[in-house]
């Protein structure tokens, strides 16, 4: 099974150089079909705790091995990569977008892949700093906004100062317990006590960067709003769970006793995230911005999940942070075809969508129904477990599930008002005409659908697989 | 009286590369194809040499003035590699030009087997001689360079050369092993003036601030393969001297803290000049020296945390991140100016950065190359030997100097805001004129090195370790 651990990275970023070489985009949605069917395939014959392991040395002197596995916190990620690369690459194939874009695309998805299957730090970060450059290539040179340069320089800013901080972090843990690999550190209880807080704060500084944690989320909207389609749902469905999945796993791993002391500070910021994203949300009047803070009050609900700690907490944090992903996509799938067809994303200028195109509001109603936590849906156990976990430590914690929850109560706010804006209402001008959603699209964006509605109905499956994981 | 015996085998890489520079004084025509050839020999040679056990020779006791162990034979290959390379790049010459640059590299070789003061200080100065007059094109700029480059050189030998004064002073011995015991009981103020001035002098060659601003006027008005070979092989003298001298000899002395805080200066110094200034810069090669010298700063930074190190494995950890940073640096500034040369001509100067614009689709090997090095030097896959140097780096530091590793990261998010807009200007847009995209197969070599090196790390990483 090794082979199909490496063929889980190796497909993307080989598919990426030949779309490169070919200019073909088949080639790569050929890739990315083959990396979905290798990440499918990796349940079969799993033990408990990491199911499969490869491990091949690479560079001894700095510590480097090529080591891969997996386990039942990073399957679920790495087949959610692994389904959105293979959406994106349909998407952009069908719509007659450039080759190039589905190679940054497919080297993305690998170094992403990578990242959650890495088990040891070195290649952690590398792999880490991997997904920078082409991610800034997309933002930079196929933005569909004017601001996409700026975008992009503060997206590889932003990127480059967390990983850098999150590699020191690493590295005083690794020359702490003398060897780079993750899994072994994790399993012999984490750094010694001395070093941890130290630790913890370095890895969380770069991981919050990453999720984004507020109020190191400033990168996010700018980033969003200049990325094309495709790039928003990499963005939202990938690259802010390399932040959380770090956090949980390595930070939280390596670092317990740190996590512990700094969890007070994680959980205040995360709730104050929650509450100031909802309401920069209500006062939102672009689409895509809209979406793309609302991503800072989910990602808000899973930090908070994971600094109440606890089974109950980072399951909450595992499966908010995995609905999170698709439901997001989804919505940026959805936004860019608005924008697409309107050629605008103002609030004010969309209106009565309902009327041009029924199956659009529908699923657009779905998503942000989805988004907002409504009970049935993936959206909801997560944020429901979150308020849980938080208020069942008690005392000033409870005060924090219930800023989480009225910021829940926003949520819902600001995405109702976003639908009334879009939706409901006298058709506009921008909306007269508009095409219905074509099969393609129906296509790309059913598995999403699926799964939402499968997530939101049995949630017991996926929690049953998080507590087999190592952490 | 019993004349010293020599091993002449630990000596090889030395006489190939000196013979080259003389066949290539008197072979006319074909003085360039010789020099490069005898130069290649060299560099086998030192393989050659290095496969085998280690050798040092001219002993005074128990001290050796000259080894060929793994790290100095590494060292000189990638001193006759590199000026092969520039050799290369550099179209027809004179025998007199080849001559001057096979000398620098014998230069280059007997520092990286240097094991004394004299020797190292003699090495270093065969290294820098010949370039006065190389860096001079004819003109008033060439004047203006070569002027600068002799007056900064000399002072920074002279104050080098005064510290190295100190240290015998003080230690009574030249030797590096000689003065790691005894420095101990010397005079602490002696100790610290010499250290200071000893590492403040070598840093000239590594355009460490100090003593760095020679180094962008001089890169931009040298002709641009001798601003190649400036920025690789006189580097990565600079940065030997530096590591040898406080790997060999002050690492285990009593000058160690002096001489880490000494090194913690320049550092940190040359992180913050050099990435502040680099961001302002509009033409290539300014660009290019500038960063360089934020670069200086990551080499002397794990030397630098050596104070809060103990014992000898940590010391020879961090010499071994300097090393390997040292060395993956040149071969990535090699990349750069190589390519740079390739499409702008060996007689021309960098010109403005703008003038790369659509790099990629006019001559898009010589792009590919540079593009990869300016990645590289920005630390970022899939440009890995860049990444694996600024691991080497933060490895060490991490574990024995957290605020350094701040400072280093932080220099590298700022070198991201003039690598970055450098890599868009080469890939995107289309150019004016079309670049000229020469020397095809002396720059292809150098990026099949920058790839090996980032697949296969442990070829640089096994010599630069200083196991022995």
């Amino acid at each position: 099974m090794g082979v199909i651990l490496a063929a889980c990275v190796a497909l993307p970023l080989l598919g990426a150089a030949l779309t490169w070489w070919l200019r073909r985009g088949d080639v790569g949605v050929a890739a990315a079909a083959l990396a979905l069917l290798a990440a499918a395939v990796l349940p079969a014959g799993r033990g408990d705790g990491w199911w499969h392991e490869l491990d091949l040395a690479w560079a001894p002197a700095i510590r480097l091995d090529f080591s891969l596995s997996v386990d039942g916190v990073s399957w679920p990620l790495v087949v959610l990569t692994a389904l959105l690369g293979l959406l994106c690459c349909v998407h952009n194939t069908r719509a007659g977008g450039p080759p190039t874009l589905t190679a940054l695309l497919l080297a993305v998805q690998g170094a992403s892949t990578a990242v959650f299957l890495a088990d040891n730090a070195v290649l952690f970060f590398v792999a880490f700093e991997a997904v920078l450059l082409p991610m800034w290539a997309v933002i930079h040179r196929y933005g569909i906004d004017e601001t996409r340069r700026a975008a992009a320089v503060k997206f590889a800013l932003f990127t480059v100062a967390g990983s850098l901080l999150m590699a020191t972090g690493l590295f005083v843990a690794v020359a702490d317990a003398g060897t780079a690999d993750l899994g072994a550190i994790i399993a012999g209880g984490g750094v010694g006590e001395g070093v941890s807080l130290l630790v913890f704060v370095l890895l969380a500084l770069g991981f919050a960067v990453k999720a984004p944690l507020w109020p190191l989320h400033s990168w996010l909207p700018a980033a969003h709003t200049a990325a094309p389609t495709v790039g928003s749902v990499l963005l939202a469905g990938v690259l802010l769970k390399l932040g959380t999945y770090g956090l949980i796993r390595v930070a939280g791993g390596l670092a317990p006793d740190g996590a512990r002391e700094a969890a007070p500070v994680l959980a205040v910021l995360a709730a104050t995230g929650i509450v100031v994203a909802s309401l920069v949300c209500l006062a939102q009047a672009e689409l895509k911005r809209l979406i793309a803070y609302s991503s800072v009050g989910h990602m808000g609900f899973v930090v908070l999940a994971f600094a109440a700690g606890g089974e109950a907490g980072i399951k909450a944090a595992l499966f908010a942070n995995l609905a999170h992903g698709l439901i997001t996509p989804l919505l940026f799938f959805l936004a860019g075809a608005v924008k697409d067809r309107t050629h605008t994303g103002l609030l004010s200028e969309l209106g009565g969508l309902r009327m041009a195109a029924p199956a659009l509001a529908g699923l657009l109603g779905f998503a942000s129904l989805a988004s907002l936590g409504l009970p049935g849906l993936a959206g909801f156990w997560g944020e429901a477990f979150t308020v849980y976990a938080a208020a069942e430590r008690g005392g000033a914690w409870f005060a924090l599930a219930v800023v989480a929850a009225f910021g829940a109560f926003l949520t819902a706010a600001y995405l109702l008002r976003m639908l009334k804006h879009v939706s409901h209402g006298p058709p506009s001008t921008a909306v007269a005409g508009i095409g219905g959603v074509s099969a393609g699209e129906a296509a790309v964006w059913s598995p999403l659908v699926a799964a939402t509605l499968a997530l939101g109905l049995a949630p017991g499956p996926l929690l049953d697989l998080f507590a087999t994981g190592v952490l | 009286m019993q004349a010293q015996s020599i091993d002449h085998l630990a000596l090889l890489p030395l006489y190939l590369a000196a013979a080259s520079a003389a066949v290539a004084l008197f072979a006319g025509r074909f003085a360039g194809a010789f020099a490069m050839v005898g130069l290649a020999a060299s560099a086998v040679a030192a393989v050659w040499v290095a496969a085998g056990p280690s050798r040092a020779t001219f002993a005074v006791g128990e001290w050796f003035s000259y080894a060929a162990d793994d790290a100095a034979m590494g060292a000189s290959a990638l001193f006759a590699g590199l000026t092969v390379l520039v050799l290369a790049v550099s179209g027809r010459r004179t025998p007199e030009y080849c001559f001057l640059l096979a000398v620098s590299a014998a230069g280059g070789i007997a520092l990286a087997g240097s094991r004394d003061l004299i020797t190292l200080i003699v090495a270093l100065e065969t290294l820098t001689v010949p370039l006065y007059v190389l860096v001079a094109k004819p003109g008033r700029d060439g004047a203006e360079a070569g002027a600068t480059f002799l007056i900064a050189s000399v002072t920074s030998s002279a104050t080098a050369l005064m510290g190295a004064a100190l240290l015998y002073a003080a230690a009574g011995s030249v030797h590096f092993e000689g003065l790691a015991g005894g420095l101990d009981g010397a005079h602490a103020g002696l100790v610290a003036a010499g250290v200071a001035l000893t590492l403040g002098g070598l840093g000239f060659k590594l355009a460490a601030v100090p003593l760095h601003a020679w180094a962008p006027l001089v890169l931009e008005r040298a002709p641009l393969p001798i601003a190649a070979y400036l920025a690789s092989a006189s580097k990565l003298g600079g940065a030997l001297a530096v590591i040898w001298l406080v790997h060999f000899g002050l690492a285990e002395s009593s000058a160690a803290s002096s001489a880490g805080i000494v090194l913690a200066v320049l550092a940190v110094g040359s992180i913050v000049v050099g990435n502040v200034a680099a961001l302002v810069q509009r033409r290539t090669v300014a660009l290019l020296a500038w960063s360089g010298i934020a670069h200086a700063g990551y080499v002397l930074a794990p030397l630098a945390a050596l104070t809060t190190a103990a014992g000898r494995g940590d010391a020879r950890a961090a010499a071994a991140a300097a090393f390997a940073y040292a060395v993956f640096f040149v071969l990535l500034e090699a990349g750069a100016f190589a390519s740079l040369t390739a499409v702008r001509g060996e007689d021309e100067d960098g010109g403005r950065v703008a003038e790369l614009t659509g790099l990629w689709r006019s001559a898009p090997a010589q792009a590919g190359v540079l593009l990869v090095a300016v990645v590289g030097l920005a630390g970022l896959p899939p440009a890995l030997a860049g990444t694996f140097a600024k691991v080497a780096v933060l490895e060490w530091l991490a574990g024995s100097a957290v605020w350094l590793a701040v400072v280093v990261a932080a220099g590298a998010v700022v070198g991201l805001g003039y690598y970055l807009p450098l890599a868009r200007t080469i890939l995107l847009g289309r150019g004016e004129t079309a670049a000229k995209g020469r020397f095809g197969w002396a720059v292809a070599l150098i990026g099949v090195v920058l790839v090996a090196v980032g697949l296969a790390p442990q070829l640089v990483l096994e010599f630069t370790a200083l196991s022995q």
